[in-house]
């Protein structure tokens, strides 16, 4: 009897009935709109930072800086088992940790970096992709320029300060000082130029956790480098990745404020409209009593409908939000359109928040209604 | 049996105090046809919501075949109100958005929806509305919707109607009508508290009662 009454008087009160399911499908529309866009944004802005390979260089903290960027690595080694510090903490902002050791030396003619590189570790414990390629012992990968160069290719072999390697792979052209690069393991290296157990730099790539404050990185960055490895410092290659990152967080700040404009206002919107829809029906509440009907049965009866309103408003909010950030999402957010995918299980988030937040909306009027005194309705006018 | 003992009923304001009732006693035994007549204010629908658990008395006792009804949780006055009571309104109140039938099946004195359709079916065919089931309130007559209010009233078999001033916004033809219903009611074993302005129910009553001012 129940689920009769509240679908009669919704067709009978559409108007009604309409313009909260518009209220409540704009609320989710809204925020499922700005979530696939900020969703979809994140995912390309960590792609292009992966693509862009490492932004961060953890050094002794001694490391002259002119040097460095003279040389392309420091002149100062620290202990190898540093990396495992990172291992320790949780929450933290370096990802994809890469000890390697780097030396320049003169090979054929030619100045050439050693570049020993460990295999990479996780300190948050996430499995990822590695961004570097792995390497067996006695294989090499060789840098463009060197390869070029030299005239090497895959399967060569080739003797480096008296031990021999084959190569595994000749890179392509970075068009940075990669490209002069020998990569081999760190082990072996090590032992090579007589440096066991010592690494000169640690490559990392920052998960784009902006602090919450600035929109500058690298402040939060030193100060947990200094909780974990006091003995180094570390520099940032500032990239496009970042700019990004920082427009998205913009973006973000101004959903959240906007979100709970919205909802105040929705919730507002249906909570009027509540309460004009009770106070029409007052007459009809007191002879629902009159008739011996319980408060808690005529309750249902308002908030059946709220939650009719929040499962049709959820589902065409998701619809038309989803579309819609499939749509304009790739123009507001600067981001290709392949990127931008309909998040499912919004939908599923959608069809339980929207009916709570109507009926929450709804509960005082219904409340004010269902309380009155149904003698005080019922007295003739 | 109805019993009122010295039943006050006094509404507040911020502004001033009502007196609607002032000590009213009263008895009305099982299948009387009770008629309550007096001036525009003087308590009728007060007196009457009163008897049927919809507005508790300032003071007083209010017993229904000696179940003090106002001592009932606000659960256990709905479910006895459900069983034992039926309103009549003048403003017939029927819910707009449900047809005859539906306003008739309203009452929560029953459960079963079968027979409760077989009930307003069979009532709809007594009182003259077979062919208007289907209609809304707004496309029935007064007349139509008094009656169809009468059959919600009377659809669970209640031991008690209280009509206020049921023919208050029909014409003759239709207030005997409705007269003539409660009557066959009654003539059933029911009872009857009827507030009413005119003369429609005088025939037919076993007592008129005449409230003034809140009193007897």
């Amino acid at each position: 009897m129940i689920i009769r009454l509240i679908i009669k008087e919704i067709v009978y009160k559409k108007f009604n009935f309409l313009l909260a399911l518009l209220g409540v499908s704009f609320a989710v529309a809204f925020f499922v709109f700005f979530f696939t866009a900020n969703e979809a944004s994140t995912r390309e802005t960590i792609r292009l930072t992966r693509d862009m390979g490492y932004n961060l260089r953890i050094i002794p903290k001694d490391t002259d800086m002119n040097i460095f960027w003279t040389t392309g690595y420091s002149e100062y080694t620290m202990p190898e088992d540093y990396v495992d510090r990172f291992l320790q903490f949780k929450d933290f902002s370096f990802a994809h940790l890469t000890a390697t050791l780097q030396k320049k030396i003169s090979w054929q003619n030619k100045e050439v970096i050693l570049t020993g590189i460990a295999p990479e570790i996780e300190p948050s414990g996430i499995k990822r992709t590695a961004m570097i390629f792995s390497i067996e012992p006695a294989q090499v990968y060789v840098g463009f320029e060197l390869a070029k160069d030299l005239q090497l290719k895959q399967g060569d072999e080739i003797e480096v300060l008296g031990k021999y390697f084959s190569i595994k792979k000749t890179l392509s052209e970075t068009g940075s000082i990669d490209d002069i690069r020998i990569y081999g393991t760190l082990a072996e290296f090590q032992e090579m130029v007589d440096l066991k157990g010592r690494i000169n730099e640690i490559m990392a790539l920052n998960c784009l956790c902006l602090s919450p404050d600035e929109n500058d990185p690298l402040p939060m960055l030193r100060e947990q480098l200094d909780q974990v490895l006091p003995e180094a410092k570390v520099v940032m290659n500032t990239t496009i990745a970042n700019a990004r990152e920082r427009q998205r967080h913009m973006l973000e700040e101004y959903f959240v404020l906007t979100t709970i404009i919205v909802i105040i206002v929705i919730a507002i919107w249906i909570g009027s409209l509540a309460m004009i829809n009770a106070k029409e029906r007052e007459k009809e509440t007191g002879i629902l009593r009159a008739t011996g009907h319980s408060v808690l049965k005529i309750s249902f009866i308002f908030l059946g409908k709220a939650l009719i309103i929040g499962i049709i408003g959820a589902i065409i909010g998701y619809t038309i939000g989803t579309v819609t950030a499939l749509k304009l999402g790739p123009g507001i957010f600067m981001i290709t359109k392949n990127s931008m995918k309909p998040i499912y299980s919004l939908l599923a988030w959608a069809i339980i928040s929207a009916p709570v937040f109507t009926m929450l909306s709804s509960f005082i009027p219904i409340l004010i209604a269902v309380m009155k005194d149904p003698a005080v309705t019922l007295r003739k006018e | 049996m109805i019993q009122l003992e010295d039943v006050s009923k006094i509404f507040e304001s911020p502004l001033k105090q009502v007196e609607v009732l002032i000590k009213i006693t009263l008895e009305v035994k099982n299948g009387e046809f009770i008629v309550v007549k007096g001036p525009s204010g003087s308590g009728k629908t007060t007196l009457l919501l009163s008897i049927g658990g919809m507005l508790r008395p300032t003071s007083g006792n209010i017993r229904i075949n000696d179940k003090n009804i106002y001592l009932l949780s606000d659960r256990e006055r709905t479910k006895f109100r459900a069983l034992n009571i039926g309103f009549v309104f003048q403003m017939f109140y029927l819910i707009p958005y449900l047809n005859v039938l539906e306003n008739t099946m309203l009452s929560g004195g029953l459960k079963d929806i079968g027979t409760k359709r077989g009930k307003a079916l069979k009532l709809a065919e007594d009182l003259g509305l077979s062919d208007r089931v289907m209609h809304r309130p707004s496309e029935l007559s007064a007349g139509e919707c008094q009656r169809v209010a009468l059959a919600r009233a009377l659809i669970h078999q209640p031991e008690i109607i209280l009509a206020d001033e049921p023919t208050g916004n029909l014409d003759k033809e239709n207030s005997s009508e409705v007269v003539r219903i409660l009557a066959h009611y009654h003539q059933n074993g029911g009872t009857v508290i009827m507030a009413t302005h005119g003369d429609d129910a005088d025939k037919i009553a076993d007592r008129i009662i005449l409230l003034n001012k809140g009193e007897i």
